[in-house]
């Protein structure tokens, strides 16, 4: 149990600045963002309870927001994808159940199961963040095109950064 | 009674929700409202400081771009310094001199480099590396020498922020070139690269190609500074204004210098507005 605490705090150093630093500049023809720090939220236990999950995906958002002077937005839209993330995982669960002490990884369940699980949440999180910023519908078309657009990039990292840096837990 | 507390217990992971939604609301609305930039102006100066090691490393592969507009910029400049050499034709014109210097220049440019750019959201802020100690004020416009930026919205002792001319809540006066008529110009948060112009009355005739500058109405931006030239022109469905869509001048997704324009007269011109009871809303 100790050791899963400390890789999760070991990813939220690494990635948060990645992400603030890096990511934040790379934007594809206006309309690809990158959001990369979501990997830190999926890498959750699966036994944390919602309300942990939500506080931890508050601050992490608001450390985001004003990187991105956008306060309250990647905050707001952070705790929508942990509280639907808590349900999501009791109801989309692997077909031999979860084990204990895994992270809700590729090499522990396999691709098959990780897309059903990662892809709809950041879609979710990415269209909210481009509807709040917009304030408004009139440009919603934009917004659900710039969140799908979105959402797949980051789902492309966060599958590739499992491929070279994580292994099956023993 | 005890079934309430039961209910609440069972369901406080979505009274959380609630709440933490509620918090970030509250915060997506100040944050909309000028006034209450408090929290963001506190954590600026080490955000800014962060922003500024990162665009160091990116300074470096826009030099020899920013090299080529600064050339071109003096080029024009000699080329208007050759214009005002007049000859003298009578002895007394070459004795007339400025009382004061400072009485004589309305307008004063502080150079700064944009630090921080957004250009892809529906309401855009900038931030520059001059703050209070180059004593910029709140209000103060931007233009870089391609056209006008923004204005300054809040500073700290060494950074600003500024409300980008992409901002959907950012309107400025403008003319247009050559019929002089003045509208309004606003951005519609689709294209970086267009604007639209608004309060135009169909009998100007507009065509494609034509200056837009800003007008001398305002007392933030020099009148006459460019501010995009017109792409598209069609009357809309009522039949009263002109929908009229030029191109920026300003690349903003390459924004990098930037003058500040200190406006010394600012100060007369608000207090004659402030004093005048017609123009009170």
């Amino acid at each position: 149990m100790n050791r899963s605490y400390s890789s999760i705090i070991i990813s939220f150093i690494f990635i948060v600045p990645l992400q603030v630093l890096i990511f934040r500049n790379f934007v594809l023809y206006g309309t690809g963002f990158n959001f990369f720090y979501l990997f830190c939220l999926l890498l959750l236990p699966v036994e944390l309870s919602a309300i942990t999950g939500m506080l931890i995906a508050f601050f992490t958002g608001l450390l985001i927001d004003l990187f991105y002077h956008t306060l309250g937005i990647h905050a707001a839209a952070s705790v929508l994808f942990m509280f639907l993330r808590y349900y999501w995982l009791r109801f989309n669960g692997p077909r031999s159940g979860y084990e204990v002490n895994h992270f809700p990884t590729i090499p522990n369940y396999g691709f098959g199961w990780y897309i059903t699980y990662a892809l709809p949440l950041i879609f979710i999180h990415s269209t909210a963040v481009f509807l709040l910023e917009a304030g408004n519908l009139s440009i919603a078309g934009q917004s659900l095109l710039r969140g799908l657009i979105t959402a797949l990039i980051s789902f492309i990292f966060i599958v590739l950064t499992q491929y070279f840096f994580f292994k099956k837990a023993r | 009674m005890s079934q309430l507390i039961a209910f609440l217990v069972r369901s406080r992971a979505v009274l959380i929700f609630l709440g933490l939604q509620a918090i970030c609301f509250w915060l997506i609305i100040g944050n909309n409202d000028y006034q209450r930039t408090a929290f963001i102006n506190g954590a600026a100066g080490f955000i800014g400081s962060v922003s500024n090691t990162s665009r160091n490393v990116q300074d470096y592969f826009e030099l020899k771009r920013v090299n080529e507009e600064l050339a071109q910029e003096n080029a024009q400049l000699r080329l208007m310094l050759q214009q005002e050499e007049s000859i003298v034709t009578d002895s007394i014109d070459s004795y007339l001199y400025e009382a004061d210097s400072l009485d004589s220049v309305q307008y004063y440019f502080v150079p700064a480099e944009v630090v921080q750019n957004n250009f892809r959201l529906a309401n855009n802020f900038f931030m520059i590396n001059k703050g209070a100690k180059d004593s910029i004020q709140p209000g103060m416009g931007v233009i870089s020498g391609l056209g006008i930026v923004g204005k300054i919205r809040s500073v700290t002792d060494d950074f600003a922020q500024g409300i980008s001319v992409l901002n959907t809540k950012n309107p400025i006066s403008i003319k247009h070139e050559p019929s002089g008529r003045v509208g309004t110009l606003l951005w519609n948060g689709l294209d970086q690269r267009f604007a639209e112009v608004l309060y135009m009355t169909p009998d100007v005739s507009i065509v494609a190609g034509d200056s837009i500058m800003t007008s001398s109405y305002n007392a933030i931006y020099p009148k006459d500074i460019l501010a995009g030239t017109v792409t598209e022109v069609e009357m809309d469905d009522n039949r009263t204004y002109l929908n009229i869509t030029i191109q920026l001048s300003v690349d903003f997704a390459r924004l990098s210098r930037v003058y500040v324009v200190k406006n010394q007269a600012k100060v007369q011109i608000d207090s004659l507005v402030e004093n005048n009871p017609l123009q009170q809303p």
